[in-house]
């Protein structure tokens, strides 16, 4: 929103003030102002130009010749297409090499074979009306050379206000809202809104029949009144100088006034064209179901009953506080009106322009649920204005005002140590009251420590209604960044560390610098498309009524997929991507947390929320995937404590996991515990759908379920002496077959001697060439010491020669 | 004798022409060795008269110590040549890289919650997190956002089918930590929100946030300003201004917006304030909203509000880290591109 300290002056004497200073001023104690734009300056640039000659052009008949004084010492020559020109006049000049306000830069032309040396303007061309059948003709003795802005006192300055910032201060949305913060923060004085005009209203006279057929919250108050003899022309100068300046476009003098008091009060108002009013009366309901009407921009509009209308003995004339009517509005014939002045329920008014995508500038003050005092404010203001706006107009009846409406200030009480408590500052009675006062606030004191303060009605409607409002009122006036900082007292103690979390952060660090992974974040959503393309749409899933865009309608179950859809962006510029990702997956079929509302007593509960760690390596060149990621999730799990654990064949794999090599995790001894992770290869379907060409061996991919692993207890790190007699190593192969898993045989090589067994690895896993079929090659390297002496040949003879015996009841066979 | 001295002569001169260590063994072997030239001439020793033998054992003595030393000389001189030729450093180019290896990154938000994390676990914060599918509760109603409060409207929410909603910021974790843990209470929840917005270069449904909360007995605005002073000179990284001015949310009240003197031209007063584009030369930049803890939503927690006083700001992690490392294209953050992701390798 644009102010214009024009527009304030007139309510509060700004003198001496810079608007630099003003804009702060506000931005720190009222709202943020965004910008200072000074206004007028192009009409600086054009003159006062007197006609000293003007004649037919010889070559057209539209266009005339004139010769005129515009101070430069010479007279120009201009040609003119405007009908109204004429000789003697005094007319606003451009001349060549300036520009217009819309940007039109004039150059010296030639008009079928008349020079012109400029151009002699229409109001339009000077961006102060839509006026341009001919040229404006200027009222003034100023000499020919002046700046048209010393004829025509359209310079101003504007202050841009965010709106944001004033969404919920009703009383804002006007000027002398502004104004009454302005004298509020510099201490002069506020004019009365009227500026002491007089106003004589009828006691009695013509009305219409007027009825409010809603609940009193839907509208709080409807005021009307009747004037007739109204000429429809253009507005005061003075009224339509501050409308161009704020970016309002002067239409006629009713229209120009109705917007002015928007404007000014802040009360947007609607004025009908009286004879356009069926059967004598006015009524306030809600629209029926199906009922439809054409409003003033030519829209049909299909109504719903939440729809608030205003209408007359046959139908809708207008959309309550949105906008009025096509059958019912002012226009150039108009010489009656019947002015309504209306306050409307802020919600009701917000959700049907919502509905009808009809936001206009009425609708958006009452959103914020505007005073409906101001309504009676803003009524007088426009019958007192409209004698000048519209010479000869006449009230032809008294202000009709149905609704009972009264304000009895609502009444706050306010602790003067509470108000320093929470500010942090040490206030005193009379700080409290002088700051208050001038902001409208009536303090009674109640005993020692406290006020009882009485809120303005333009406060009151939902911006002033406990304490802490009132405390902010003094802390911004106080203004904040004169409350001095100060460091808390607390007591020390060590802050909660939250196990999940703290794992979390430990995961990311050791897979991104121990495994070399890189982490990526992927939407909450899955894409319907991904979703299709892996075959996982029928899968239960949390669904979001209002989709961001039809694509994402659901909310993942498990990270993995979303974690391919990286993979397959990134294999194009790699060749190999190793990624994790953590997060979590929505499980609307396992219930979460549940609430019952204490009002309806109705029970509801949110999906289970499960913390995924997923990663996966893939590449376009290497088989080995599988074992590369699981030698890093094997670090991870050691470095989180647990490098002990027991796998077996996934069951149950899910559709992305290859089903027959895919291991699950579990706790250590006890694959029948529920598992805490699984990893293995990628399911070739789902890599053929991604359109990857990727084969055996070649994509992997993990998933631990954070709270599973964390369930897991963690295993003591048991320190071992470093061996004071050398170790031995023995390198050992074994011809096995497929069935046989390498932890049988690894826990059969620690069994076959327990004490001298202090480390057993496996080195290498060969298949194929050179094998029987349904044989692998198993290589292991076990460590053996003894703490108490140096092994001899003999102990190591005895150690294979145990391993050999104990494998062959396994079926498998040492070789060498 | 002359024999010997011719030996000697030759063996001397030998030594001083060896070019190199190996070359000098070779000396060595051809005279002191087993089968060396000295070795022959002792062994005419047994030949000789016995009366000469003295004499001659004595020659052969002398004539070894000789090239003994001389050889030991020549060692040293020829060491220190090599020790200074392999100082020279010739074939060394300083601009020449190591070898790379493999690395792996965290997500930048990752980062800055980590930075902030340690920084608000230092001042006694601690860190929390709350559920991204939230109860219309906990979202709105608790915080003083009503059905038909207008505020819920500029938050764009995602409903979902079950009547709960994906959570528009991390506010709702303020109750939730209230009810778990009662005051005093100073927690962060950095975390993932939603709003339903059209993603462009500047908006995301999808955007990171953190909340702060701390209740005490008597916490003021001043305790305020004084904690989002420290902490934010932390995370700048520099000495910072900072003013508050009113801003409206519905859980606070009073409520700001913290403005931070602009890092690009320094603020008011610096020369380069005039033509700064991104402070727009006001000289602050918005920084977060904050403000204290509306007594309602004490109530909603569980605390009495005559008895407790709190604040809470909200900080945008996705805008610190774009302000910080000019990235101009919010989308990046979950786009997954790790040509963009590998860029962020500070930790």
């Amino acid at each position: 929103m644009l102010i214009s300290l024009n527009w304030l002056q007139r309510y509060v004497d700004l003198s001496g003030l810079s608007p630099e200073k003003i804009a702060d001023d506000l931005t720190l104690t009222t709202a943020e102002t965004e910008g200072i734009h000074p206004f007028g300056e192009a009409l600086a640039q054009i003159l006062v130009a007197k006609v000293i000659d003007c004649g037919p052009h010889p070559e057209a008949d539209k266009l005339s010749v004139t010769k005129v004084d515009a101070g430069t010492g010479e007279l120009l020559q201009i040609v003119c297409g405007a009908p109204n020109v004429a000789k003697g006049q005094t007319v606003p000049v451009i001349l060549p090499g300036r520009r217009l306000p819309d940007g039109t830069k004039i150059k010296k032309g030639k008009l079928r074979g008349q020079v012109s040396h400029g151009m002699i303007c229409s109001e339009r061309e000077l961006g102060l009306s839509d006026e341009h059948k001919g040229i404006l003709v200027l009222d003034t003795d100023l000499a020919p050379g002046s700046p048209l802005t010393e004829a025509i006192p359209v310079r101003d300055v504007l202050i841009e206000i965010d709106n944001k910032s004033i969404n919920h201060r009703p009383d804002l949305w006007g000027h002398y809202g502004f104004a009454r913060e302005l004298s509020a923060i510099y201490g002069r004085p506020l004019a009365d809104p009227l500026l002491g005009r007089s106003l004589d209203l009828p006691q009695e006279g013509e009305t219409l029949a007027l009825s409010i057929d809603v609940p009193s919250e839907a509208c709080p108050r409807y005021i009307g009144a009747i004037a007739h003899k109204i000429r429809i022309q253009s507005a005061p100068d003075w009224m339509r100088y501050l409308l161009i300046a704020v970016g309002q476009r002067p239409i006629n003098n009713i229209v120009d006034l109705t917007n002015f008091l928007m404007l000014d009060l802040g009360q947007p108002m609607h004025a009908f064209d009286l004879h356009a009013i069926r059967g004598q009366r006015i009524s306030v309901r809600f629209a029926k179901e199906g009922e439809t009407m054409k409003t003033l921009d030519g829209e049909e509009r299909v109504l719903e009953p939440s729809d608030l209308l205003i209408c007359d003995a046959e139908g809708p004339v207008a959309l309550a506080g949105i906008m009025g009517g096509e059958n019912s509005m002012v226009s150039g014939d108009t010489q009656s009106l019947f002015l309504e002045s209306a306050n409307f329920h802020p919600a009701t008014v917000r959700r049907s322009s919502a509905r009808l995508g009809l936001r206009t500038d009425s609708s958006a003050r009452f959103e914020k649920s505007l005073d409906p005092s101001l309504a009676e404010e803003a009524a007088k203001k426009f019958l007192s204005l409209l004698p000048e706006v519209s010479p000869g107009a006449i009230l032809a009846g008294p202000l009709q005002d149905p609704s009972a409406w009264t304000y009895e200030p609502k009444r706050v009480h306010l602790r003067t140590e509470r108000a320093s408590r929470i500010l942090g500052i040490q206030l005193e009675e009379s700080k409290v009251r002088s700051i208050l006062e001038p902001l409208g606030f009536e303090l009674t004191k109640e005993d020692e420590k406290s006020f009882i303060v009485g809120i303005p009605s333009w406060r009151a409607t939902k911006d002033i209604g406990i304490e802490e409002d009132l405390i902010e009122e003094i802390g911004r006036s106080y203004r904040y960044d004169n409350i001095p900082e100060k460091a808390p007292l607390r007591r020390v103690q060590a802050p909660y560390r939250d196990p999940e979390l703290w794992t979390l952060r430990k995961i990311r660090h050791i897979l991104a610098e121990d495994c070399a992974m890189n982490e990526v974040y992927n939407y909450s959503f899955l894409g319907d498309e991904l979703c299709e393309r892996l075959g996982l749409t029928d899968l239960p899933y949390a669904e979001v009524t209002n989709a961001i865009a039809s694509h994402y309608t659901r909310l993942r179950r498990d990270l993995l997929p979303g974690l391919f859809g990286s993979m397959a962006l990134n294999l194009g510029p790699q060749d190999q991507v190793a990624l994790f990702e953590c997060g979590k997956g929505y499980r609307p079929d396992q219930a979460g947390e549940t609430r019952v509302d204490p009002e309806t007593g109705q029970t509801r509960s949110l999906p289970q929320e499960v913390h995924q760690v997923v990663g996966l390596i893939a590449s376009r060149k290497d088989k080995g995937a599988y074992s590369l990621l699981r030698g890093r999730l094997e670090h991870l799990l050691t470095r989180l404590g647990r490098p002990q654990f027991s796998s077996k064949l996934l069951q149950e794999a899910p559709p992305w996991m290859h089903p027959g090599r895919s291991a699950s995790l579990h706790p250590p001894g006890d694959p029948d515990a529920p598992a805490f992770g699984s990893i293995g290869e990628l399911h070739p379907r789902i890599l053929q759908n991604l359109d990857l060409d990727l084969g055996e061996d070649q994509a992997a991919a993990f998933c631990l379920d954070l709270r599973s692993l964390l369930a897991v207890p963690e295993q003591p790190l048991s320190y071992r002496p470093v061996p004071k007699y050398p170790e031995q190593p023995v390198d050992l192969a074994f011809l096995a077959p497929e069935g046989l898993q390498v932890a049988t045989l690894t826990k059969l090589l620690k069994e076959a001697n327990p004490k001298l067994v202090q480390g057993v690895r496996l080195f290498e896993v060969y298949r194929g060439k050179g094998l029987p079929e349904g044989k692998k090659s198993l290589n292991f390297t076990v460590t053996l010491c003894s703490p108490k002496r140096t092994l001899e040949a003999k102990d190591e003879e005895r150690y294979i020669n145990r391993v050999r015996d104990l494998a062959r009841e396994l079926g498998a066979e040492l070789r060498g | 004798m002359s024999s010997l001295a011719e030996l000697q002569a030759r063996a001397l001169k030998e030594i001083r022409e060896a070019a190199d260590l190996e070359g000098l063994k070779r000396v060595e072997q051809v005279y002191l060795g087993k089968k060396g030239e000295l070795r022959q001439q002792l062994g005419q020793l047994s030949s000789l008269p016995k009366e000469e033998r003295p004499a001659f054992g004595k020659a052969v003595n002398d004539c070894k110590l000789a090239i003994s030393e001389a050889l030991e000389e020549r060692e040293r001189e020829l060491q220190a040549a090599e020790l200074t030729a392999r100082l020279s450093g010739e074939g060394f180019d300083p601009t020449e890289p190591g070898q790379p290896f493999e690395t792996g990154t965290l997500h930048p938000i990752s980062q800055i919650t980590e930075e902030l994390v340690d920084v608000f676990q230092g001042l006694g914060f601690s860190w929390l997190d709350g559920p991204e599918v939230e109860f219309e509760y906990y979202n709105f109603d608790a915080l003083g956002i009503p059905g038909d409060h207008p505020a819920r409207e500029s938050h764009d929410t995602f409903w979902l089918k079950d009547g709960n909603v994906l959570r528009t910021h991390t506010s709702p974790v303020q109750i939730r930590a209230m009810e778990r843990f009662g005051a005093p209470l100073s927690v962060i929840v950095p975390g993932r929100c939603f709003r339903n917005e059209t993603v462009d270069a500047s908006h995301e449904h999808t955007f990171y946030q953190m909340e702060g909360l701390m209740v005490g007995r008597d916490i003021s605005v001043s305790h305020l300003v004084y904690t989002m002073k420290t902490c934010l000179r932390e995370i700048l990284k520099r000495d910072i201004e900072i003013r508050l001015r009113p801003g409206y949310f519905p859980f606070v009240e009073p409520g700001f917006e913290l403005d931070v003197n602009c890092p690009f031209c320094g603020g008011i007063g610096s020369p380069d304030c005039k033509n700064c584009k991104v402070c727009k030369q006001s000289g602050w930049i918005e920084m977060l909203p904050c403000g204290m803890v509306h007594p309602d939503v004490l109530r909603s927690g569980g605390l009495d509000p005559e008895e407790w006083t709190g604040f809470a700001f909200g900080l945008g992690l996705q805008r610190l880290v774009m302000v910080r490392y000019g990235v101009n294209d919010i989308r990046d953050f979950t786009g997954g591109d790790l040509r963009f992701l590998r860029q962020f390798t500070r930790v």
